[in-house]
């Protein structure tokens, strides 16, 4: 392991990685700080870019975006009051009461170093964890994998938005889009409905920008794409932030980053969750509560460093067990799979330095992440004004390059727009297209390593699992009881979020 | 203050009995009796068989259980229906926002036929110029510059730096010709 992890170091030191992740974390940011565009959106937008650069140019790329969004969605947060990103809402609480005071400048500035901090911290703590992962991973065979992945689609519609059952639902709908084309054991054509279009399946980039991106621009032009900010913005205002004002919050920037990357390795939990967290605790732990929500250094810093702690953890589960744990691993992992990388328990083992170069790169990012957010800050402040009537159709253009490039098939194009149309049905009737989209990627695989356990239970199915497996015993006895208090934590997590939302709405 | 993009919380709106997720839950559970039913037809068979192992996983099994899945869930969803409070946002939308909406997703439908027919680039310009003039933006000079530019931007990028197809600009291949582009 620790070979590999030096051959990765030696891999990851290319001039165009640096160079294509400085691209990735400026459009990240860019996208992050448009209000009404989502990190997510551009990632899936963007992915189609990194089907065609090496594994080590593209999947970099697309984390430079990942990081670069995460971060931007903070710029319109301090400065206007409207987050960027959903991660950047509790960035609000005392982002624009900085503002108002004249200390803009210290705002973003502090923004930026949390968010670094955390950052960089997680991704370090990442590769310390992956190894000792991957080697308990590789021990994995079919019934553990299938147990496993069943936990993993049933965690996820515990843990997305709105009721449980709506997820499970969601989640079936996309093992029966996964069903469409061959069946994984005998290739055999299912659900095709003598469509010839359907008999490789239904494809899954123009799915996911479908899903993630079309309906962002179909809910903003619901009011015609009217100008967000008139306003004129100073991001310049006040002075810059001084060594003894960030020293001063360093404790907070530490808790924050411990509890974001422990929710970064739990999946469905994610960024939001983690901002709330880290701030409701730096609040807590704070001398002066009192002063938390009118201006106060540290209420950005606890927020900032916790959702971009979130970052870096979040590849746990999606390298050594191929389980992507939100809506953006979902769209890495379509990256992976692009680039023939199928993530789980067999990667590490057999790319092991191609995944260490890819999280050396990963911290790299921070480096450039620092340097670039610096100079960037006064430049991303007037994106927050761009006109959304220019955007949205250039949005939507390059979404149909980017859905029609892989397979130059028109019918990749109707599967993007009929999707768009599901996606938006979907997000205003309270379906989260999250569990549907990962149990499309990962019922192939379920299927295939139930098809297997089957194999080699050779007809008594329980008698193998509970008498011959005890993990695949253990998880399957495990699932109900990880899978309501999961579910009770996000429910009760989801609500303070609500309470805190409606309190400082009222106020 | 923009509310969190994550959907937070449920338990909105006032409560109905028969409400949208009863609906849907009553759907489910019909998709689940038609997949039931369409099954057997909708599996190919294979042309033969060399050794059938009996322990193997029948292709219509997941199908089955899938079927199963949609019938339990839903009947559950009817169930829980008449106690949950969500609002229906697609009910709260105006006429205007739906005729946005449907303008847009007929703009995005008839873009498919157009950028085979005309190439990428006039495909793309087009669409750019109606919608930023639907969407309201009335700096007619500034849309034309964008739709020119970033078409032709995007369709350079796609086919000569990453070396993929799009369908080319009408005039493409006598500029190719002339080494313009």
């Amino acid at each position: 392991m620790w070979e590999s992890f030096l051959l990765g170091a030696e891999m990851a030191m290319r001039w165009d990685t640096f160079a294509i992740m400085s691209v990735g974390l400026l459009l990240g940011m860019f996208v992050g700080a448009l209000p009404g565009f989502t990190t997510v959106m551009a990632m899936a937008i963007l992915l189609p870019l990194s089907f065609f650069l090496e594994p080590l140019i593209g999947i970099p790329f697309l984390l430079g975006v990942y990081k670069g969004g995460i971060y931007g969605g903070s710029i319109p947060a301090i400065l206007v009051a409207m987050p960027g990103t959903g991660a950047a809402v509790a960035t609000t609480f005392d982002g624009p009461a900085l503002t108002k005071k004249g200390k803009a400048r210290k705002a973003l500035e502090m923004a930026l170093y949390s968010s670094v901090f955390g950052d960089l911290s997680s991704d370090i703590v990442t590769i310390m964890f992956i190894g000792p992962i991957a080697l308990v991973a590789l021990k994995i065979g079919p019934p553990e994998l299938m147990a496993i992945l069943f936990l993993a689609l049933i965690v996820i519609s515990a843990t997305s938005s709105g009721v449980f059952v709506k997820g499970l639902l969601m989640m079936v709908v996309g093992l029966f889009f996964g069903m469409v084309g061959q069946d994984p054991i005998g290739a055999l054509s299912r659900f095709t409905f003598d469509i010839f279009a359907f008999r490789a399946g239904i494809p899954l980039l123009p799915m996911l920008i479908g899903v993630y991106a079309l309906p962002e621009i179909l809910n903003a032009i619901e009011n015609k794409a009217t100008d967000m900010i008139r306003q004129t913005i100073n991001s310049r205002e006040g002075g810059a932030l001084t060594f003894q004002e960030f020293r001063s919050c360093f404790r907070t920037i530490c808790r924050s980053t411990v509890i974001g990357t422990v929710i970064g390795m739990i999946p469905g939990i994610g960024q939001v969750v983690a901002a709330f967290m880290g701030y409701a605790a730096a609040k807590n732990a704070s001398k002066t509560p009192e002063e938390f929500g009118k201006g106060k250094l540290e209420g950005v810093a606890a927020a900032e460093a916790a959702n971009n702690a979130v970052n870096g953890p979040t590849m746990v589960p999606l390298l050594t067990l191929g389980i992507p744990g939100d809506n953006i691993t979902v769209i890495l992992i379509g990256a992976f799979i692009a680039q023939g990388l199928r993530p789980g328990p067999q990667l590490m083992a057999e790319q092991g330095p191609l995944v260490f170069a890819i999280l050396v790169a990963m911290v790299c990012a921070n480096v450039l992440f620092l340097i670039i957010g610096y100079f960037a800050i006064p430049l991303f402040a007037k994106v927050v004004s761009i006109r959304k009537s220019i955007l949205l159709p250039l949005t939507v253009v390059f979404a149909f390059a980017g859905s029609y490039v892989p397979r130059s098939d028109p019918f990749d194009l109707f599967v993007l727009v009929g999707f768009g149309a599901f996606g938006y049905i979907a997000k205003k009737l309270k379906f989260d297209v999250t569990p549907m989209v990962m149990a499309f990627i990962l019922g192939t695989e379920l299927e295939y390593s139930f098809g297997q356990t089957l194999i080699l239970a050779q007809g008594n199915l329980a008698h193998y699992i509970f008498f011959e497996r005890p993990i695949t015993a253990a998880i399957v006895l495990g699932t109900p009881l990880i899978t309501y208090l999961l579910w009770r934590r996000s429910s009760r997590l989801r609500r303070e979020v609500a309470a805190k939302l409606s309190d400082e709405n009222s106020s | 203050m923009n509310p969190s993009k994550e959907s937070i919380g449920n338990n909105e709106g006032p409560t109905r009995r028969f409400n949208f997720n009863t609906v849907f839950g009553l759907v489910f559970f019909f998709l689940s009796v038609v997949l039931f039913f369409i099954i057997p037809d909708q599996i190919e068979k294979p042309l033969f068989v060399l050794d059938e192992n009996e322990n193997a996983l029948e292709p219509s099994l997941f199908p089955r259980l899938v079927a199963a899945g949609f019938g339990g869930l839903g009947l559950w969803l009817v169930f829980i229906s008449f106690s949950i409070r969500e609002e229906n946002k697609l009910r709260n939308l105006d006429r205007q926002a739906i005729a946005n909406v449907l303008v847009t997703l007929l703009v995005m439908a008839l873009y498919t036929p157009l950028l085979m027919q005309v190439g990428f680039v006039v495909a793309s310009a087009l669409v750019i110029a109606a919608l930023s003039t639907f969407f309201g933006n009335k700096s007619y000079g500034v849309t034309a510059v964008v739709s020119i530019a970033v078409p032709i931007s995007i369709f350079f990028v796609f086919t000569k730096f990453l070396a993929t197809y799009l369908p080319p600009f009408p005039i493409d291949t006598p500029l190719t010709r002339l080494y313009i582009l």
